[in-house]
């Protein structure tokens, strides 16, 4: 009776999602496929258009796996996304715990959460030119506060240390997402069922336990969404550390796995197979990754769900077999 | 069932857009022979038709060549369209086409900003497309110029002789600055593009520093002090320690110098016969030079376009820097705006001077092309516009009006320009550099600059190399590690293995 | 820990009593200080829009405002800006991608949630997998397609491909799965509602704060695309707010920072005011959250 309910409704369900795939099949899928395609061929060159597939078909895979800039661009961007990610979600979920908490009563808040979101809404190309201007040298405005403060007593060129400006570009990554990341963490929130907090409150939880054993738990799904997007844009990262300091910053110190691949493409050779290579070994390094958290933080009741069907028709499928065998035994 | 249809479906868009896009590619390509161009496109109507439900059926059409056959534009009221970086060139043709109301064409200008590293892109793609939006006229710029002229993207360009210009007797009656014609040559020697605007370099120094350290400010002195138009940095080597006893760095930033080094007339391009990436001796002296820079305190460690730069300019700096190399553009647009003053006494207005560089060089330029696939009826019109931006030389031709500052009335600025002819009969002598005629040393600068020694992959390996020798410079690593860092980023980005 | 639990049966009056003030102190203080850096850029922003540009070249972060807006002003529009036509267009081309995004991405949602499909999970890995690709190479492919079938110049070619966001379906499958329970539409159907009629009045309504969110980022990022449009927009008349701005910084040997800085500010402007007029259901979000039960 229900499967055939179930059934009835199906199609909707295709019905749905057909105008994601019909616009993905129009719009994407010939750049994507054309991409893949390339990095199997001997195809650069600006205008050229014509050509032939290796004869190893990952002669160009190999060239980039075994290419030391490459393998630094990815310690770079690994880099550059865990240490901006680390400060990024425990500030946002600190914020998220102290804004949620109806006991804080934290007032302000709303305008609060909109002037965090702010730094979002500037253009990775404004930030560059602000933050290169801030750290400008031999004078700038933050060489000018350090030296007047005594900290140091020369100028120091903050652009042409690896060090230096890695921790810059880290510091600009978690100073633009914070806020986006608080505001999907607490909009999150707002789709937990308030009784599940009145009944914590009722039982005397305090607000850290609160946040903890119900908060967090609830937010499984949201974080997840978080962490997924954020380690995708992470290892995608491109704007800030390109735009900052120019095209991978002081000894190719911020160079990202992305700017390598805009390198390859864009500057001089116009290398598409290589750049192409690049791409899909950095989409199945994210495919991973990925997985392994969706693994993780899997949604135990939906898992749990699918066990239940799962041995639900196993117990069928043996009751069946009994039943059988009874009957065959009856019959004996 | 669905499933099914939908694999289908799915697959057949997909090999589909496939063919449209290797046999669309070659059909774009203007020198694809006919034989192949058809093949191509037959496959991809045939790919096509089965997606027709695609609706990628009349995808293919347009590029046949159909269009650029059919005059769409032709004749009375049709419309040029120019693709350019900034409002440079479509304000002159404005100027032309408003004391020329006879011009039979309106001018449709796209202006792409080349900062945000779109302008390429879109040009390419709208080239190799083709069809009426196509550019008919096109403008690059020194960062680029050779990939469009010599490089990659040759073969859209239309030699100037195709146009109908007397290349020879032009060239000759004008007296264009050879380095912009090295430039703007193909590899089979013809003309593709010209500029208007010069760009020969020369040193920009600062008078009463001069007077103060060398006891004379007269430009012939301290060209000789400096040693201008040796052909090395001796002399100027000599007179910076003078300077720097004296307390004063020579230049503001070891960039500054770069910009002479890498145009060396005596030096080799980046790549040599055989592809191969070649260090010429005078590209690794920069690394020495730029060195003793830092060290020695002979530069104030700037970059340029940063604060700290333009300070060297207004005489903020604690220690002002003696001078700049560059063209004419760097004192009518940056030194002049940033020198705190707006006439004599006020900043450092009035108080510099233009004298030989030690070695020539340029830096920057407009060339400006014509598209080989354009509109035949357009062409007469196109030529026109072109001639009278680059070759013309009467007082109505734009390099006069752009030499003397005329071009929107009285009292603009002046700027060096192609045509040594030109510059001959104009007046370049400005309140701001004390009176003197910088056309004196510009014209000679021009002369002195050579273009034959780039290659479409310099502003990749520029880059690359100025990074390194910056970390060299400022102690962060050796010679050595330098120069392999920088072998290793033109391998890997370029393609290009260092020779030997 | 042991210790808390404790504590909590002894004095379950908790809740009364007020948080440590302290506390409360240190909250307020951080979100204070990270007020002032999140408003930075944009009190330099304005500053340097009434500065001039030889003002910002020698210092180039101030606070104190100088007197050259209108000076600004006047060469901002000398040279082919056009704050009409460029807001315009860029309304457009957000507008547009924020509506379609949203309505689809969360239609799409719906049918990975609530209904029980063949390739229901399939359909969702290819989804995730779309998110994963790299972009920087597949726009070219993408640039190449447009140009071919001579659709330059049209503000559709940047507004239907947003039909298909996957990160944004992501999101919203994220929050529905939490937020929808399957027995709500269950019901609605029982009441007779059509599938489109449940979704329209039932589903979307809930997901009203997930909505806003996603609104704010789709419009934020369109609003602030510049290398595509910049690609694909050629004509004048179609030019969007960034692409102006970026003509600005074009001619890198004479830039007028201090009009770049003030159509900078004009760009922010409209975005901060529909951010403003957005955040309102964020913050009203507690409400909406609690209608489901």
């Amino acid at each position: 009776m229900k499967k055939d309910k179930f059934k009835g409704y199906a199609k909707w369900g295709y019905i749905f999602c057909i105008p994601f795939f019909l616009a993905y099949a129009i719009f994407q899928l010939y750049p994507t496929v054309y991409t893949i395609i390339i990095g199997f061929t001997d195809l650069k060159g600006v205008t050229t258009t014509t050509f032939h597939f290796l004869k190893n078909p990952f002669e160009n895979y190999s060239f980039i796996l075994g290419n030391s800039m490459f393998r630094k661009a990815f310690g770079n961007t690994i880099k550059l996304w865990v240490c901006n990610f680390i400060p990024q979600i425990s500030l946002a979920l600190l914020l998220t715990a102290w804004f949620t908490d109806r006991r804080f009563k934290i007032r302000g808040q709303g305008f609060f959460k909109v002037i965090f979101y702010l730094p979002n809404i500037i253009t990775a190309a404004t930030v560059a030119i602000l933050f290169s201007a801030l750290f400008g040298f031999p004078m700038g405005p933050v060489n000018d506060i350090l030296q007047n403060l005594g900290l140091i007593k020369e100028p120091y060129n903050f652009l042409i240390k690896k060090h230096a400006s890695q921790y810059i570009v880290m510091f600009i990554q978690t100073w633009q997402w914070y806020g986006y990341t608080t505001v999907i963490l607490i909009s999150g929130v707002l789709g937990i069922s308030t009784e599940i907090f009145e009944a914590a409150e009722v039982d005397g939880a305090s607000g850290w336990q609160t946040f903890w054993l119900i908060t967090i738990p609830n937010l499984k799904t949201i974080l997840l969404f978080t962490l997924v997007t954020s380690l995708i844009g992470g290892l995608n990262m491109f704007d800030i550390p390109q735009l900052f300091v120019f095209g991978g910053g002081p000894d190719n110190a911020t160079m990202t796995t992305n700017i390598f691949i805009y390198n390859q493409a864009f500057k001089g050779s116009y290398q598409y197979n290589k750049a192409s290579a690049a791409s899909m070994i950095m989409f199945v390094i994210i495919v991973v990754v990925s997985a392994i958290l969706f693994y993780l933080l899997r949604d135990k009741d939906e898992a749990a769900l699918e066990r239940i069907k799962k041995e639900a028709s196993k117990a069928k499928k043996q009751r069946d077999k009994e039943a059988a065998k009874a009957s065959a035994s009856a019959g004996e | 069932m669905k499933k099914k249809v939908l694999s289908v479906l799915l697959s057949t868009a997909m090999v589909a857009s496939l063919l449209m896009g290797c046999g669309g590619g070659e059909a774009a390509a203007p020198a694809a022979d006919d034989a192949a161009e058809d093949t191509a496109d037959d496959a991809a109507d045939d790919a096509a038709d089965d997606a027709a439900d695609e609706g990628d059926s009349d995808v293919v059409k347009p590029e046949d060549g159909e269009a650029s056959a059919a005059p769409t534009n032709g004749g009375e009221g049709g419309t040029i369209n120019l693709w350019t970086f900034t409002d440079e060139i479509p304000k002159m043709i404005d100027k032309y086409i408003e004391d020329h109301p006879d011009f039979p064409y309106t001018v449709n200008s796209t202006i792409i900003a080349t900062t945000d590293g779109a302008y390429q892109p879109a040009l390419d793609q709208a080239l190799t497309a083709g069809g009426e939006d196509a550019p008919d006229m096109y403008a690059a710029e020194e960062a680029f110029i050779i990939k469009y002229s010599k490089g990659d993207m040759q073969d859209y360009a239309m030699p100037y002789k195709d146009l109908g210009i007397d290349v020879d007797a032009e060239l000759a009656a004008a007296d264009i600055a050879p380095y912009t014609v090295d430039v703007g040559s193909n590899t089979n020697g013809e003309l593709d593009a010209l500029g208007y605007q010069t760009t020969g370099g020369a040193f920009i120094y600062r008078r009463s520093i001069a007077k103060d350290v060398f006891g004379t400010d007269d430009p012939a002195e301290i060209s000789k002090i400096i040693g201008g138009g040796s052909g090395n940095f001796d002399k100027f080597w000599e007179a910076a320690k003078t300077l720097k006893d004296a307390g004063y760095p020579i230049v503001s930033s070891d960039g500054d110098l770069w910009n002479v080094c890498k145009h060396d007339p005596g030096s080799k391009s980046w790549i040599n016969e055989d592809g191969k990436l070649q260090i010429d001796d005078s590209k690794l002296a920069f690394m020495d030079y730029s060195k003793d820079l830092y060290d020695n305190g002979w530069s104030n460690k700037t970059q340029a376009w940063q604060d700290a730069w333009f300070a060297d300019m207004s005489g903020a700096s604690d220690a002002n820097a003696f001078g700049f190399f560059g063209p004419a553009w760097l004192i009518n647009y940056t030194i002049a705006a940033n020198c705190g003053g707006e006439k004599a006494g006020e900043g450092t207005y009035g108080d510099w001077a233009v004298c030989d560089s030690p070695v020539g060089f340029f830096w920057g330029g407009t060339w400006i092309m014509a598209n080989k696939n354009m509109d035949e009826a357009k062409k007469d019109a196109v030529k026109e516009l072109i001639y009278w931006i680059t070759l013309d030389t009467s007082e109505d031709g734009l390099q006069y009006k752009w030499a003397n500052g005329t071009l929107n009335g009285e009292g603009g600025t002046k700027d060096s320009v192609a045509s040594g002819t030109v510059m001959s009969k104009s007046d370049g002598s400005l309140d701001f550099l004390g009176g003197q005629n910088m056309f004196d040393y510009f014209v000679p600068a021009n002369k002195y600059a050579k273009g034959d020694n780039m290659t479409q992959y310099d502003e990749t390996i520029n880059n690359a190399y100025t990074e390194q020798v910056t970390q060299y410079a400022a102690g962060e690593k050796s010679k050595e590690d330098a120069i392999a860092a920088f072998k290793e980023k033109v391998a890997t980005d370029l393609g290009i293995e260092a020779a030997e | 820990m042991a210790d808390t639990e404790k504590k909590i049966k002894v004095a379950p009056v908790a809740k009364k009593v007020n948080h440590n003030p302290a506390l409360k102190v240190v909250i307020y203080i951080v979100c204070i200080i990270l007020t002032l850096l999140s408003i930075m850029p944009f009190v330099i922003m304005l500053v340097n829009a009434t500065r001039s540009t030889n003002e910002i070249q020698a210092h180039a972060v101030s606070l104190i405002p100088s007197k050259y807006f209108f000076n600004n002003l006047k060469i901002l529009t000398s040279k082919s800006f056009d704050p009409k036509v460029g807001f315009m267009n860029s309304m457009i081309v957000s507008v547009g991608c924020t509506v379609l995004s949203i309505y689809f991405s969360t239609l799409t949602a719906y049918g990975l949630v609530i209904y029980d499909w063949k390739l229901k999970n399939a359909a969702f890995r290819f989804i995730m997998a779309v998110m994963m690709i790299p972009a920087q190479l597949t726009t070219i492919g993408f640039y190449q397609m447009v140009y071919k079938i001579h659709m330059t110049n049209h503000l559709s070619m940047l507004i239907i491909p947003a039909i298909a966001n996957s990160s944004m379906v992501f999101f919203m499958r994220q929050y529905m799965v939490g937020a929808l329970p399957y027995e709500l539409v269950q019901a609605a159907r029982i009441d007779g509602g059509k599938e489109f009629y449940i979704y329209n009045k039932i589903a979307l309504p809930i997901m009203k704060p997930a909505i806003a969110t996603q609104a704010i980022f789709s419009f934020v990022t369109s609003w602030n695309n510049l290398f595509t449009p910049m690609i694909l927009l050629t004509d004048q008349k179609k030019y969007t707010l960034p692409i102006m701005v970026s003509l600005l910084r074009g001619d890198i040997y004479r830039t007028e920072f201090g009009s770049i800085y003030l159509g900078l500010s004009m760009t922010a402007l409209p975005l901060i005011i529909v951010y403003l007029i957005l955040s309102k259901y964020i913050i009203a979000g507690v409400a909406l959250g609690s209608v489901k039960g």
